[in-house]
C-alpha cells in the first residue's frame, strides 16, 4: 500500500551477519549504535532476528563455514529487505582477497544493495549507508528476492514459496 | 467515554511506549528515536510481507492480543480485580502455547521463561488485590477507586508491586523472557510482518495492565495515582538502565523471598 | 437407591458370564445410561431416604469385616510384609472390641442426604464413563479373556461399593467399605502381577490401614463418650470428645486422600491399568477424602483443628505441585496434581463455612471430569501410541492431534475461565478473604491457593511443551485414527465438563461472569480462520542460520534431598498434630 511505504524509511531494523570478519568493521557498527552515534534517533534497532528485519549488516569476505547461513538468513527476511555489506573484505574480498578458505566478497550469494568501502569502515559511513539503504527499500516491491546459489535445496526454497506451490515443486523436481 | 478510552487503549500504550524510548535515550545522553516511533514500527510491519511456521502458532499471537485488550477493558470498566488477573493470565496462556507450538529452541526457551514469570509476579498481583480488598472490601475496581489511604496502610505491598513491575513490562534487571542478546526475543521470535505486530503491540497493553495497578494505590485522588505512576515509571526505566539481567531461576528467588515476604508482612499487619 | 447398589453388582455377574467384547460394551453402556439417569433423578430429589438395616445384615456385615481382615492378614504373610500383617493384626483386634462394646440399634445404619446425592452423580456419571472406556482399554491388555472380564466386573462392583459409602451414616458400616476400597485398589494395583505391581499394591495397601486404624479408633472414642458408632447423632453432640472422634476420621481422610505424607501409595498405584488410575486414584475412590470432610464439617467451624486441617490441607496442594514438577512420567504427573487438588479440596471443606463447602463441591465436580479425561487420554497414549512419559511425547500433536486436542481441553479446564476449577479458585479467593478478619490463619490457604495455582500452570504447560512441538507445516500433517471405544468416553467426559460449567455459570445467576467466557468463544472461533492462512508464506523456524532442527529440552525443577526431608518432616509433622489438636480441645 501507498500510504504505509514512506514508513519503511522510518524504522529499518536491522541484522548484522558476521561472516568471518576481522571484527573490526562490527565493533564500527556497534559504536554507531552507541551513545555518541545515535543510530537509534533514525527508528534502528538491531533485532538480531531476520524475520523482524528489513537491513542485512554484513560484515566480512565469506568463509567457506558460513556461506550456507548467509545464504539461510537471507532467505528468513521478509521482503522488502536490503542488504548493505560493510566494508572492504565485504565488497572485494580486502585484505582476503584470493585466499583459499574465503570468496571475494558476499555480492556472489546474495544480491547487494549497499557497499561500503574502508577497512574498516566508519560509523559516519554507515549511518550515510543506512540512510541509503531506507531510500532504497522505499522504492523496492515486495516481490520474492532469491539468493544466487541455494544450499540445502529444499528447506531454503521452502522458505519463499507457499504450502501449495512448495508441494508442486517437489513434485516437478521428482519427474 | 469509557469506551473510546477502550478503543484507543493499544494506541494509549504505543505513547507510553514511545515516550518510554525517548525517556531511555535521555537517560544514556542520547537523543533517541522520534515519540510516535511505535506507531512508524507498526505501519512499517504491515507493509512488510508476512513469514509464519503454521496457522495455529499465528493464531495464537492475534488471540492473545485480543484477550488482553479485552482484560484492559475489564479494567477501564471497573470489573473485579481477581477476574482481571485470572484474565491476564489466560492471555499469557495462550502466549506460551503459540511458543510451545512450535519447533524452535528459542521459542521454547522464552515460553519456559514465560510461565516462570507467571509463576513469580502471578501470587503478588493476587495478594496486591487481597490488600486492596481488606481495606476497601470490595474486589471490584470502581469501589476501590473510592476508598483511600492505600498509600500508607499498604506502603510494602506497595514495595511488592514495585519489584514486579519490570518483569511484567520487561526490563531489567527481570527481562529474561525476551533477553534480545540472549534468546533472541524468545516467543517474539518465529513471528514477522502483521503476527508480529500484534504481539508489539500487545506489550503496549501490558504497559497499561501492570500501571493501572499502580494507579488504584491512589485511590480516589487520580492526581495522587498519575504521580505515582510516574515515579514508578522513571524508576523502573533507571533501574533498567543501571543494571543488568538476573538468572531466570533468581528471579523467582528474589520474587518469592522480598515481594512475598514484603506482601505477607503488610497483610498481616493490616489483619492484626 | 437400590437401583445404585445392585445394578452394578447383577450387570458384574453379567459380565463374567458372558466373556464377549460385544456384550460388554452393551452392558456397560447401558448401566452407564441407567446409573446416570437414576443419580439425575435422585438429585433432583429433595428427599432424605433413610435405611436400618435389619439384623441379619449386620451379622453379614460384621462377618465380611473379619474376613476382610483375615484375607489382608493372609496376603502380609504370604508377601513377608512386616507393615501389612502388623496393621492387620492391630485392626483385627480394635474391630473385635470395638464390635463388642458397640451399641445395637439407634437411628438408621444409611441415610442418603444431600451431600451423598451429589457423589452419586460424580461417582456414577464419571464413574461409568470409565467403566465403558475400559472395555476397548482392556482388549489391548496382554492377559487371559476371564481376567479381561473379571476387571471389568471388578471396576463395576466397586461403582455399587463407592455409592454404599457415600451414605453410610454407621462408622462401622463406613469402616467395612473403605476397607473394601482399600482392598479394590490393593488388588487392582496388582492386577500386572509383576514385582513392581506387587510391591506397589502391598504399599497402597498398608498405607490405607493406616486410616482403617484410625476409624476404628474414632469409633472407640465415640462409643466410649456418647455411646454411639452414627455420623449424625455424633456431629449433633457437644463436647471435647466429639472433636476428637472428628480428628481421628479426618486422619483417615488424610491418609485416603493421599496427603503428603503418604502420597506414596497413590503414585505407585499409577502402575495399575489406566482405568484404575482415572476409577480409583483420581476421579472417585480418592473423593472420600474430601467426602468424609464436607460430612464432618459442620463440628470444624472455626475450631482449630478446623483451621489446622485445612492449612495442612493447603499446603500440601503446595508442595505436591511442586513435587510433581520433577516428575517425568505422564500419569504420575497427574497423580501429583490429584494429590494437590484433593489437599486443595479438603481445605475448603475444613474452613466449613456453608461457601466453602460449596465450593469444595465444585472442585469436586470438575476436578473428577477433568482428570477423568485426561487419565483415560493417557491410557489412549499408552494404547495406541506407547508413550508413557512426557520426554516422550514430543511433537506427538503432529501423529496424534485428536488425543492431544483432549489432553490440553483437559489441562485448560483445569486451570483457565470459564471452566469449574477455575471457578471454583476464584470464589475460593474472594470468600476466604472475607473471612480473613476473623480467622487469619486463612492467609497461609489464601497464598497456598495462589501459589500452588501458579505451580500448577507452569506443571501443565511444561506438559503442553512437549506435546506441542510441531515442525513448519510445510509437512502435511497425519489423520489420526481413533477407535470409537476410545473416543466416544473421551468426548462424553469432555462435553460434561463444558455442560457443568456452562450449568454453573448460569447457576450463579450472575451474567457478568459469562463475560469471563467470552475470550473463550474467540479462541473457538479462531480454528475457523486456519483456511484463510493458506496465503501466508510458510518459513522454517529460526536457528541462527543452520538448517538442522533442534529441540529444546524440558525442564525440570528438582528439589534437593534436604528441602524433601524438610517437606516430608513437616508434613508427618502435621499429621501428628491433627491428632494432638483432637485430644486438646
Ligand atoms: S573490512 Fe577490514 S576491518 Fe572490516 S572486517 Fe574486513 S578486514 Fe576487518
Amino acid at each position: 500500500m501507498k500510504f504505509f511505504t514512506p514508513f519503511r524509511k522510518k524504522s529499518p531494523w536491522i541484522l548484522h551477519y558476521n561472516a568471518g570478519s576481522c571484527n573490526g568493521c562490527d565493533i564500527e557498527i556497534l559504536a554507531a549504535l552507541g551513545p555518541k552515534f545515535d543510530l537509534e534517533r533514525f527508528g534502528v534497532i538491531n533485532t538480531g532476528n531476520p524475520k523482524q528485519s528489513d537491513i542485512f549488516l554484513v560484515t566480512g569476505p565469506v568463509t567457506y563455514r558460513s556461506r550456507e547461513r548467509l545464504v539461510e538468513l537471507y532467505t528468513q527476511i521478509p521482503e522488502p529487505k536490503v542488504v548493505v555489506a560493510v566494508g572492504s573484505c565485504t565488497t572485494t574480498g580486502g585484505v582476503f582477497r584470493g585466499m583459499y578458505n574465503v570468496e571475494d566478497g558476499i555480492d556472489r550469494y546474495i544480491p547487494v544493495d549497499v557497499y561500503i568501502p574502508g577497512c574498516a569502515s566508519s560509523p559516519q559511513l554507515i549511518i550515510d549507508a543506512l540512510v541509503k539503504a531506507g531510500e532504497i527499500l522505499e522504492s523496492k516491491s515486495k516481490a520474492i528476492e532469491k539468493p544466487f546459489k541455494l544450499f540445502g535445496a529444499i528447506e531454503t526454497i521452502g522458505n519463499k514459496l507457499s504450502r501449495l506451490n512448495m508441494a508442486k515443486k517437489v513434485h516437478d523436481d521428482e519427474d | 467515554m469509557t469506551w473510546i478510552w477502550i478503543v484507543l487503549a493499544p494506541l494509549l500504550g504505543g505513547l507510553i511506549y514511545g515516550g518510554e524510548r525517548v525517556l531511555r535515550a535521555r537517560m544514556q545522553r542520547r537523543q533517541g528515536p522520534p515519540l510516535l516511533q511505535p506507531f512508524y514500527d507498526m505501519f512499517k510491519l504491515l507493509d512488510k510481507r508476512t513469514l509464519i511456521l503454521h496457522a495455529p502458532h499465528a493464531l495464537l499471537a492475534v488471540a492473545h492480543f485480543f484477550v488482553l485488550w479485552f482484560t484492559v477493558a475489564a479494567i477501564f470498566l471497573g470489573w473485579n480485580l481477581i477476574y482481571i488477573i485470572f484474565l491476564h493470565l489466560f492471555a499469557q496462556i495462550l502466549l506460551i502455547l503459540a511458543g510451545y507450538s512450535v519447533r524452535s529452541v528459542y521459542s521454547h526457551l522464552g515460553a519456559n521463561r514465560e510461565l516462570l514469570m507467571v509463576v513469580a509476579y502471578e501470587p503478588v498481583l493476587i495478594l496486591v488485590a487481597v490488600g486492596f480488598y481488606l481495606i476497601s472490601g470490595s474486589f471490584e475496581i470502581t469501589t476501590i477507586l473510592q476508598g483511600d489511604g492505600y498509600w500508607h496502610q499498604l506502603p510494602l505491598l506497595f514495595v511488592a508491586l514495585l519489584i514486579i513491575v519490570p518483569i511484567k513490562v520487561k526490563k531489567s534487571p527481570f527481562d529474561i523472557g525476551e533477553a534480545h542478546q540472549e534468546i533472541v526475543g524468545g516467543i517474539e521470535i518465529e513471528y514477522s510482518g502483521v503476527f508480529y505486530e500484534f504481539l508489539y503491540m500487545s506489550r503496549f497493553l501490558e504497559y497499561l495492565f501492570i500501571y493501572s495497578f499502580v494507579f488504584l494505590f491512589g485511590g480516589e485522588s487520580y492526581w495522587l495515582g498519575a504521580v505515582l505512576v510516574a515515579g514508578v515509571f522513571l524508576l523502573v526505566n533507571l533501574v533498567d538502565n543501571a543494571t543488568a539481567r538476573v538468572h531466570a531461576a533468581d528471579m523467582v528467588k528474589i520474587v518469592y523471598g522480598f515481594a512475598m515476604s514484603f506482601a505477607i508482612i503488610n497483610i498481616l499487619g493490616v489483619l492484626l | 437407591m437400590l437401583t445404585l447398589i445392585l445394578l452394578p453388582i447383577i450387570a458384574s455377574v453379567f459380565t463374567l458370564l458372558l466373556p464377549f467384547k460385544r456384550v460388554h460394551y452393551f452392558i456397560t453402556a447401558s448401566v452407564l445410561v441407567t446409573l446416570t439417569l437414576v443419580a439425575f433423578s435422585f438429585y433432583s430429589s429433595t428427599e432424605i431416604v433413610t435405611f436400618h438395616l435389619s439384623h441379619s445384615m449386620s451379622f453379614l456385615i460384621v462377618a465380611a469385616d473379619v474376613i476382610l481382615l483375615l484375607y489382608f492378614l493372609y496376603q502380609g504373610i504370604k508377601f513377608r510384609s512386616a507393615n501389612v500383617i502388623f496393621l492387620s493384626a492391630v485392626q483385627l483386634l480394635l474391630y473385635g472390641y470395638v464390635e463388642s462394646i458397640a451399641p445395637t440399634g439407634g437411628p438408621a445404619e444409611i441415610v442418603v442426604d444431600n451431600l451423598s446425592k451429589f457423589m452419586f452423580l460424580i461417582i456414577n456419571g464419571v464413574g461409568g464413563i470409565i467403566v465403558l472406556y475400559s472395555v476397548r482399554y482392556m482388549r489391548d491388555e496382554p492377559v487371559s479373556a476371564t481376567k479381561k472380564s473379571l476387571f471389568i466386573a471388578g471396576l463395576l462392583l466397586f461403582l455399587s461399593i463407592m455409592n454404599l459409602i457415600v451414605c453410610a451414616n454407621s462408622i462401622l458400616l463406613f469402616f467395612l467399605l473403605f476397607e473394601m476400597t482399600t482392598l479394590a485398589s490393593y488388588l487392582l494395583i496388582s492386577f500386572r502381577n509383576d514385582t513392581l505391581s506387587r510391591a506397589n499394591g502391598l504399599k497402597a495397601l498398608w498405607m490405607n490401614q493406616i486410616g482403617g486404624v484410625v476409624i476404628l479408633l474414632g469409633a472407640l472414642v465415640a462409643i466410649e463418650g456418647y455411646g454411639t458408632v452414627m455420623f449424625d447423632t455424633l456431629l449433633k453432640s457437644s463436647g471435647g470428645m466429639v472433636l476428637f472422634t472428628v480428628a481421628l476420621l479426618a486422619m483417615s481422610a488424610l491418609v485416603k486422600g493421599a496427603a503428603l505424607p503418604f502420597e506414596g501409595w497413590l503414585l505407585g498405584a499409577m502402575v495399575a491399568p489406566t482405568p484404575v488410575s482415572a476409577m480409583l486414584h483420581s476421579a472417585t475412590m480418592v473423593k472420600i477424602a474430601p467426602y468424609l470432610i464436607l460430612k464432618l464439617a459442620p463440628v470444624l467451624g472455626a475450631t482449630l483443628l478446623g483451621s489446622l486441617l485445612s492449612v495442612t490441607g493447603a499446603l500440601v496442594f503446595v508442595a505436591a505441585s511442586y513435587l510433581a514438577l520433577s516428575r517425568f512420567v505422564f500419569k504420575e504427573i497427574l497423580g501429583y496434581s490429584t494429590v494437590a487438588l484433593l489437599g486443595l479440596m479438603m481445605a475448603l471443606a475444613a474452613i466449613g463455612t456453608k461457601e466453602s463447602m460449596t465450593l469444595a463441591m465444585v472442585l469436586m465436580l470438575f476436578h473428577a471430569l477433568s482428570k477423568a479425561l485426561l487419565f483415560l487420554a493417557a491410557g489412549v497414549l499408552e494404547k495406541q501410541y506407547h508413550v508413557k512419559n512426557i520426554e516422550e511425547m514430543k511433537g506427538l500433536v503432529h501423529r496424534a492431534p485428536k488425543t492431544v486436542g483432549f489432553i490440553l481441553f483437559g489441562f485448560i479446564s483445569l486451570t483457565l475461565p470459564p471452566f469449574g476449577l477455575f471457578m471454583g479458585k476464584l470464589l475460593a479467593i474472594t470468600s476466604i478473604s472475607s473471612l480473613l478478619r476473623e480467622r487469619p490463619a486463612l492467609l497461609i490457604v489464601v497464598l497456598s491457593l495462589v501459589i500452588g495455582s501458579a505451580l500448577l500452570v507452569l506443571l501443565y504447560f511444561k506438559v503442553s511443551s512437549a506435546l506441542l512441538s510441531a515442525p513448519s507445516d510445510i509437512l502435511p500433517t497425519q489423520k489420526e485414527h481413533l477407535p470409537y471405544g476410545f473416543s466416544i468416553p473421551l468426548i462424553l467426559l469432555a462435553f460434561y465438563s463444558i455442560a457443568t460449567a456452562a450449568g454453573f455459570i448460569i447457576i450463579q445467576g450472575d451474567l457478568f461472569i459469562a463475560w469471563l467466557a467470552l475470550p473463550l468463544l474467540l479462541v473457538i472461533l479462531l480454528p475457523s480462520m486456519v483456511q484463510k492462512m493458506e496465503r501466508y508464506d510458510r518459513i522454517q523456524p529460526y536457528h541462527c542460520g543452520e538448517k538442522e532442527l533442534f529441540d529444546a529440552a524440558l525442564v525440570y525443577y528438582e528439589p534437593s534431598i534436604r528441602v524433601r526431608q524438610i517437606i516430608y518432616g513437616g508434613f508427618g509433622m502435621l499429621f501428628v498434630a491433627v491428632a494432638f489438636i483432637g485430644v486438646l480441645s
